[in-house]
């Protein structure tokens, strides 16, 4: 077990190389850099601006910039970002923290739901409960992040309840820690239901329909006959076989929910890594993208090693050896 | 007092607004100790049959229209869910065709067994007990074994744990649905010897559903022949196999193949089972009967005692 755990973790380094490469190409691919706009300021002599560019090996091919990453990425440094006067490092490990906080929340909140409906759904397959499920999630699929994180930010400007965007409230640092905790979960729920609202609804027809499939397996007629109780067939014997194909879905979800965090920390302007990246692509700091979409990346196989994990742990018939 | 009777039980499948009959006016009686084969070709309602022992058909969508299941003297269709559960291993127990998903995958085989224990003999739920029911069925290293999930085993194993599941509650009546339909031959032999073996141990009813004539004259003590949701011939097995009266039944005899006859090809019965919904009116094999006479289209034939224990569903069974 131990030996297939460092053999997961040594492959993400290869993966974790070919994002990055293939990041630095398409940043050379397109025009300029964040100097281009310095360019239009007068105050800032052409001299100037060859000695950043140059600071930042702006001046040379895109390769070799990308060796001279590799090698300072190799000693923890992951470059100055130009558009912040910051180190890429801190700027991540911040904006990191606040994107994991929302997209476990928002996990949390879609599986909480999600799968219990699903359960419920299937057991009461058509009755009111499982036309009720299937509306919700219609409803939660058609409408995009996008609507549903405006709709959101009007509910919070128009009923006062909920903060208009942001982590945090201007005041934070001046609250009592018990405030700012309270603070922190107050700015946390609406961003976490838009973002949890379509994921949910995925999961809870996958679930239906995993448990659908699951009641129709012939060892639960085998249950019902030795006698046992009907909950007791549902929640032992059909439950885990249904929640297997769910573990595989598991991993996808937490880079779906990194995407999808993308849009929401974007309108809501919660401070996190999508948000962070998409004003770096938008200004051109390229060791902050390249960064941000690294980190991106290396979620996303941690996701999926976290459900291979679980899938072996729950279904002994993929178990490693 | 009979351990199984089952009278004019009628049974339907409900698709859309219609209902399908599946099961049509069945009786069948098992006493104590009997081995009773029920034959026929796949859809005539001999599993639908057998699972309603113990109303394990999921409703819907299918329901029970009329007749009686009377286990112990007492209505089966007629007891409350908490009744029932005590029914279900406690004195029916089943097994079924495909052993590898009969058993749940993600759960050991001694874990499986043990639920059986656990709710009909709670006190005797232990490892050792399992480990014994394991040896009873001959599965060799059974203290090893216990810890198996069932994809570690090959069917006949797996087909084994299934009958120790099923002999853990000391059932009266055990059914077992096609046990051998999923095996190679050789495992077929072993798990039929197995089966008459623990019956004469355990002195329990056996209710062997197949559709293979050739297992009937080693198992059965008497048969009931199923076509198209109806019971056609009900007989003594020896009798039945020597002498057919129903025209179905001899064409099933005429299909099984014989080791002493130098055939070229199999005989076959012309057509097919009709499907639900779709059968003739009359008697409903008259399509594919070769002996049918013009009246058959017209007339149902009731399942009528012919000679003694020997009862024919067809209006020309003293004629042919």
């Amino acid at each position: 077990m131990l030996s297939f755990i460092i053999k997961r973790l040594l492959h993400m380094i290869p993966i974790l190389l070919g994002v990055s490469l293939i990041t630095f190409f398409l940043m050379a691919l397109t025009p300029g850099d964040y100097f281009t706009q310095l360019s239009m300021n007068p105050q800032i002599s052409p001299e100037k601006l060859a000695q950043l560019r140059a600071e930042q090996h702006l001046d040379k091919p895109w390769y070799i910039r990308y060796l001279y990453w590799l090698k300072d990425a190799a000693h923890g440094n992951l470059g100055y970002s130009a558009a912040y006067k910051a180190s890429v490092s801190d700027l991540i490990t911040s904006r990191l923290w606040n994107t994991f906080l929302l997209s476990f929340a928002a996990t949390l909140l879609a599986w909480c739901v999600a799968v219990p409906l699903g359960i419920w759904a299937a057991v009461q397959k058509d009755s009111w409960v499982d036309r009720l499920c299937s509306l919700i999630a219609f409803v939660g699929l058609s409408i995009p992040d996008v609507l549903l994180a405006l709709l959101a930010l009007m509910f919070a400007a128009a009923t006062g309840l909920f903060p208009v965007g942001g982590a945090q409230s201007s005041l934070y640092d001046l609250m009592s820690p018990g405030e700012q905790i309270w603070d922190r979960l107050h700015h946390l729920i609406l961003p976490t239901i838009v973002l949890a609202a379509s994921e949910l609804a995925g999961i809870m027809r996958q679930m239906r329909s995993n448990m659908l499939d699951a009641l129709r397996s012939e060892f639960v007629t085998t249950a019902r006959a030795k006698g046992i109780p009907e909950g007791w067939v549902i929640y032992k014997h059909v439950l885990r076989n249904a929640i297997n194909p769910l573990l595989t879905i598991f991993g996808y979800s937490l880079a779906g929910l990194l995407s999808g965090a993308f849009i929401v920390e974007n309108i809501m302007a919660w401070p996190g890594l999508g948000r962070l990246t998409m004003e770096a692509l938008s200004a051109k700091d390229y060791p902050l993208v390249v960064a941000g979409v690294v980190m991106a990346a290396a979620l996303l196989v941690i996701g999926n090693f976290i459900a291979d994990l679980l899938l072996a742990w729950s279904d002994p018939r993929i178990r490693l050896k | 007092m009979p351990l199984l009777e089952i009278k004019n039980l009628k049974l339907d499948f409900i698709a859309g607004d219609k209902s399908l009959r599946a099961v049509d006016d069945v009786s069948i009686t098992i006493n104590a100790g009997e081995t009773v084969c029920l034959v026929g070709e796949s859809g005539c309602g001999k599993s639908v049959t057998a699972l309603s022992i113990a109303r394990l058909v999921p409703t819907p969508p299918a329901r029970y229209v009329g007749g009686e299941i009377l286990l112990n003297g007492r209505d089966v269709l007629k007891m409350s869910k908490t009744d029932l559960r005590g029914i279900r291993g406690g004195v029916v127990s089943y097994i079924f065709q495909d052993p590898s998903a009969s058993l749940n995958p993600v759960f050991r085989i001694g874990n499986q067994i043990k639920e059986s224990l656990k709710l009909h003999r709670p006190e005797k739920a232990t490892d050792e007990e399992v480990i014994r029911l394991l040896k009873l069925v001959g599965i060799p290293a059974p203290e090893s074994r216990i810890k198996d999930y069932p994809h570690q085993m090959s069917g006949g194993m797996q087909q084994r744990v299934m009958i120790a599941m099923a002999l853990a509650s000391e059932p009266k009546l055990l059914v077992a649905d096609e046990p051998t339909t999923a095996l190679d031959v050789t495992i077929q032999a072993q798990i039929l010897d197995l089966l008459l073996d623990l019956k004469k141990r355990m002195g329990m009813s056996i209710l062997l559903i197949t559709h293979n004539l050739g297992i009937v004259g080693d198992m059965a003590d008497r048969v009931a022949v199923m076509y198209a949701g109806q019971v056609v011939e009900m007989s003594p097995a020896l009798d039945l196999l020597r002498r057919p009266l129903h025209p179905y039944t001899k064409a099933l005899m005429n299909s099984v193949p014989k080791l002493s006859s130098n055939l070229q090809r199999l005989s076959a019965i012309p057509g097919n089972v009709p499907t639900l919904g779709n059968f003739p009116s009359g008697c409903r094999f008259y399509p594919r009967c070769p002996s049918a006479q013009p009246e058959c289209a017209n007339t149902m034939p009731q399942l009528v005692e012919v000679e003694p224990n020997r009862w024919v569903r067809c209006l020309y069974a003293k004629s042919l």
